[in-house]
């Protein structure tokens, strides 16, 4: 709901993505705060903000599947890696500049994921779920096997490059990560507001109902996959020249099962929720990966490992508590203290 | 070129293979057939298992005919656990809610795997004798050769129960419809708790099976995945079927390792089990024996 006094009295407004003006100047003040944070931060902190904006656009493609469409993908990384291999190949092999490889990688993980997608014609359910669990097992497979990947040995890649100018460093590389995310999240605004988002989310919530409707709700299930493997595959893309190293172990179920931790705290079915849970999750990581070694030397008697698995059991905790008691996570618990604040001093 | 003793050899190694798959696929499926949750965690509830093992034979150091029961105890009071925490607050909630939840387990449990025994590669203690058995020119590992019988055994037992008994066909109902269950005065819960623990029990003889004389560390967990197509393939609700399935997988499995991999080069024994996934998905996905249930579109 928009705040008191705000009624929008043409199309454009009703349909503006950002609505009023504290919330452009927050928008603003937010980019801007993006823009300048390689100054602003140290490279570790730079290299995990990097990782946050690739992991981002890699989760906003899950939020589409999973959270508007209700299907439930255990298989993202794998749609991630099949974006950074062929992103990987075709720069290495053919020689492709990145502004090709990392389009291209995105469709051809888009095309794998609407294979899988297409298994809707005859599964719903969880049962679908486990078709991508078989992409997953397919892609290791797939990988290792067929002779233009370097099987075990992975993917070594040159930095991306425009018009003479490499994307080398650790801030151009970040720069480039940025620009893509944000093209991505606008995208996918766009994606959920429009007339297959709202399909999505009527086949999510009774895709019977909706067949009833008119919507192609097996066509609408594909297209689901079709997207987010796109979102997977565009990430993996930006993870190989981020990387610019590309081996099968990066992409395993274990990392596909974080991002799906990542929609569940960010919240299911909001654009927005989804890069609140990138940030949150990557955050609480790095948080005990960077104070794991320092309370292991005040403590020896800790091992390094126990900082490691500590997470594990945080996690998975944190995951089942949000399902327990906020199934749709952090955004909507912002969303009532935003409603509350608007419509005090009246309940509703 | 073609040998027929190596055949059997493949042949039968592979079904009793399948029959330790079978019996993984069974932790699954006793929990889905009493309280209409996957269990993604299942693998790790079969580590969990053998760590309990090799702790109370290797570390705690008592004899198998003590140690045995009482983790399957530990396993079972686990799982108790877990339903407890976990799933008494989800009754009724979408079967979404409770994937994710399993999915949340499955991270828990591996911390907690770690956390307490550690990532090392313990030595598994030794309960089945390790010199094989032979029948005529087969070699059969003893630990399978038992572990088939007892999964027939467990197997066919089960199914009896659930199909047979009051208390089998009172968890039958919960897993069609938690509401209805409840409306004809079925304990949802009850029946929750009593699937944690015999899937918990279950995972542990699994792990038993498996590891005997193994090593052992928290990848193990992976046999949680590689039984996923065999429960696939008897249909999720049917116990005795999975026994077939089972023999099935295993010996497809096992033939493609001996006769396709050294063409290929690679390991295709190991992704065949979920090619298999695939195409039941695709042209039957109730499997063999399951209940004709799944919502097509």
């Amino acid at each position: 709901m928009d705040p008191a006094g705000i009624f929008a009295t043409s199309f454009a407004r009703d349909a503006a993505l950002v609505r009023t003006r504290p919330q452009q100047i927050a928008l603003a003040l937010f980019l801007i705060f993006l823009l300048a944070l390689p100054i602003l931060f140290g490279p570790r902190l730079l290299a995990i903000s990097t990782l946050i904006l690739i992991s981002s656009v890699i989760v906003l493609g899950l939020q589409v599947t999973t959270g508007y469409a209700g299907q439930i993908n255990l298989g993202q990384a794998a749609f991630m890696g099949v974006g950074a291999y062929t992103t990987g190949f075709l720069a290495t092999k053919l020689g492709f500049p990145f502004w090709l490889t990392i389009p291209l990688g995105g469709c051809s993980a888009a095309v794998f994921g609407f294979i899988f997608g297409l298994s809707a014609v005859r599964i719903k359910g969880f049962y679908l779920a486990l078709t991508t669990i078989a992409a997953q097992a397919l892609f290791h497979f797939f990988v290792l096997n067929l002779p233009w990947f370097g099987g075990s040995n992975g993917l070594t890649l040159d930095p991306a490059s425009l018009f003479g100018f490499a994307f080398a460093t650790d801030i151009s590389i970040y720069y480039l990560c940025l620009a893509v995310a944000a093209l991505m999240t606008f995208g996918a605004y766009g994606i959920v507001r429009g007339r297959y988002g709202r399909a999505f989310v009527a086949v999510r919530d009774d895709d019977v109902a909706a067949g009833i409707m008119g919507i192609d709700v097996v066509a609408i299930k594909a297209t689901a996959f079709l997207v987010g493997a796109f979102y997977a595959g565009v990430g993996g893309g930006l993870w190989a020249y981020f990387v610019r190293f590309v081996a099968v172990d990066q992409f395993t179920l274990f990392n596909s099962i974080w991002f799906i931790a990542m929609i569940i705290v960010g919240g299911m079915g909001s654009i927005t929720g989804a890069l609140v849970g990138v940030v949150v999750i990557k955050c609480i990581q790095e948080a005990f990966v960077s104070l794991g070694p320092s309370v292991v030397s005040q403590f020896p008697s800790i091992g390094g490992d126990v900082v490691f698995s500590l997470m594990n059991v945080f996690l998975g905790s944190v995951i089942a508590a949000f399902l327990i008691f906020e199934p749709r996570g952090l955004m909507h618990r912002w969303n009532i203290l935003k409603r509350s604040y608007r419509t005090w001093p009246f309940p509703y | 070129m073609f040998d027929t003793i190596d055949f059997l050899n493949y042949l039968v190694n592979g079904s009793l293979v399948g029959l330790l798959y079978a019996l993984i696929a069974m932790g699954f499926i006793v929990i889905y057939r009493a309280s209409k949750v996957f269990n993604f965690a299942q693998g790790e509830l079969v580590v969990f298992g053998g760590f309990i093992v090799w702790w109370m034979v290797i570390q705690t150091g008592l004899p198998l005919f003590v140690a045995l029961p009482l983790a399957m105890a530990v396993s079972a009071i686990f799982g108790l656990i877990i339903e407890r925490i976990f799933f008494s607050r989800l009754v009724g909630e979408s079967s979404f809610a409770m994937v994710m939840v399993t999915i949340g387990l499955l991270i828990l449990i591996r911390g907690l795997i770690l956390l307490i025994f550690g990532p090392q590669v313990r030595p598994f203690p030794i309960i089945f004798a390790l010199k094989p058995v032979i029948i005529g020119d087969i070699l059969i590992p003893r630990s399978l050769l038992i572990g088939a019988v007892i999964t027939v055994i467990v197997g066919l037992g089960l199914s009896w129960f659930f199909n047979n008994t009051r208390a089998g066909l009172k968890m039958t109902a919960v897993a069609e419809d938690h509401q209805v269950a409840l409306s004809m005065g079925i304990s949802v819960k009850r029946s929750i708790a009593f699937a944690w623990a015999l899937g918990a029990v279950l995972s542990t003889l699994g792990a038993i099976i498996y590891l005997s004389g193994k090593s052992l560390n928290f990848l193990a967990s992976d046999i949680g995945l590689s039984a996923l197509p065999v429960a696939l393939l008897a249909g999720f609700e049917s116990i005795a079927g999975v026994l077939l399935a089972g023999l099935i997988v295993g010996a497809v499995q096992g033939l493609v390792t001996a006769y396709v991999d050294p063409v290929v080069g690679g390991a295709v024994g190991s992704v065949f089990p979920f090619v298999i996934m695939l195409v039941i998905l695709f042209i039957r996905p109730t499997g063999m024996f399951g209940w004709r249930t799944i919502e097509r579109v």
